[in-house]
């Protein structure tokens, strides 16, 4: 490999470490959801900008549900009856979609403004 | 030193073949109403899709989600040269994962097999085998909201070849493919644009002792249209230059490469994707005839399946 693809390659790599510190300075935002008889409550959410997001997901059903959402780019399995915790960087104004993957009509969104 | 060789004569045929009943096989699953209710035609319940396999030869910007882990076999045929009879293909067995919210990271075997007759220039060939490995990585460098349709990433493959992929010949083969793989959302969840730029040199020591130094620049453009949840048609067209050196300065030829392709997510955790470009137009600096067949092919078809874990 030449030299000036190393350097390409480590500036990439650097340009990605960059990328995360600022998420580990931050205090994330808490977002709470329930899971019950194959729908999210609250549908709809909401928080800031440009800071990182921590989903706390209880699903109160008898059946384990997956947190997805293509946008926020993170999945999570929540087995029945538990919580789980879905770290998201510090995101962009905007419309993130999220839903369960085992169940195609549970759907919900994050507005991030 | 030529081979003796046991003919393949229908082997693009038996590829097209294929496709079509892949083509046909999609279009069926998703019809299929004992399996899928309104949702799948209603574009406004559809969940958002991965775009990095929905162009065919064009790679989305998509890296996946974090933790996601897939398993792939991807093989990628080429058919038909200026005489004889020429097929190859090469297969990807990849692993490929996602460790953060903006890298994605790949690497596997790679297998070939080459039936070639007749071509001038290239030795007659009936083989198959391991042909060598690659990795490849991935960094989202600008990524879709809802208030931006574009995303880019940026993307790394190293690739290491015991066997040339075109001639089949016994080879040491180091290529450094660097692409940027962007694509925007125009209609939401329905309408999508792909367009890569590619810069691919590579250095191959030949078995006789030679050194041959090349490089390969292009750029596609993509659209695909989702038809229903879980199937994307589209069709793409590449522009392909090839140079002897990897400083794009020997320019020996280039080529345009059009056709369709298909996505199709067969389950939750599995798609698959299909996919078939025919040379349009080419030259060859030097020949006046038609085409470039010297450093590309007539056509050439992919075949992908994917599991997610």
């Amino acid at each position: 490999m030449s030299h000036s693809m190393l350097i390409s390659v480590a500036a990439i790599c650097a340009t990605a470490l960059l990328h995360a510190a600022p998420a580990l300075a931050q205090q994330p935002t808490e977002v709470q959801l329930s899971y019950s008889n194959g729908a999210f409550q609250p549908s709809e959410v909401r928080a800031p900008a440009e800071r990182p997001v921590v989903f706390r997901v209880k699903n109160l059903d008898a059946k384990a549900m997956e947190f997805e959402s293509k946008s926020l780019r993170v999945e999570k399995v929540v087995a029945a009856k538990s919580q789980g915790v879905i770290n998201v960087r510090p995101l962009k104004p905007g419309r993130y979609e999220f839903y369960d993957d085992f169940n195609e009509k549970a759907l919900g969104a994050l507005n991030v403004q | 030193m030529r081979k003796t060789i046991r003919y393949w004569p229908h082997s693009s045929a038996l590829m097209y073949a294929s496709i079509v009943l892949l083509y046909l096989g999609g279009f069926a699953r998703a019809a299929d109403a004992s399996t899928w209710d309104a949702s799948t035609w209603d574009a406004s319940s559809w969940h958002e899709i991965e775009t990095k396999y929905i162009f065919g030869f064009t790679t989305g910007s998509g890296i996946g989600i974090e933790g996601e882990k897939e398993f792939t076999v991807d093989s990628i045929g080429r058919f038909g040269k200026r005489d004889g009879h020429y097929a190859a293909t090469e297969t990807k067995y990849e692993y490929e994962f996602t460790p953060s919210q903006f890298v994605q990271i790949e690497f596997g075997a790679l297998g070939s097999t080459h039936n070639i007759g007749g071509v001038t220039d290239l030795d007659n060939r009936n083989a198959a085998g391991f042909a060598g490995g690659f990795a490849e990585f991935r960094y989202l460098a600008l990524e879709r909201t809802s208030n931006n349709p574009l995303s880019v990433t940026l993307a790394f493959e190293p690739n290491v070849r015991l066997i040339d992929e075109t001639s089949g010949e016994r080879v040491h083969n180091y290529e450094f493919e660097t692409t940027v793989n962007a694509d925007v959302e125009l209609l939401h969840n329905r309408l999508y644009a792909g367009f890569d730029l590619l810069y691919e040199p590579e250095v191959t020591w030949t078995a006789t002792g030679d050194t041959v130094r090349e490089a390969t620049l292009g750029g596609s453009a993509a659209l695909s249209l989702r038809i229903a949840s879980n199937v994307l048609v589209g069709t793409e067209a590449w522009y392909l230059r090839h140079y002897d050196g990897p400083a794009l300065s020997a320019f020996t030829g280039d080529a345009v490469m059009l056709g369709p392709n298909l996505y199709v997510q067969l389950t939750p955790k599995m798609f698959m994707v299909a996919a078939w470009n025919t040379q349009v137009w080419g030259r060859e600096i030097g020949n006046s005839l038609p085409l470039n067949l010297s450093e590309f092919q007539r056509q050439r078809a992919r075949l992908k399946f994917a599991w997610e874990f």
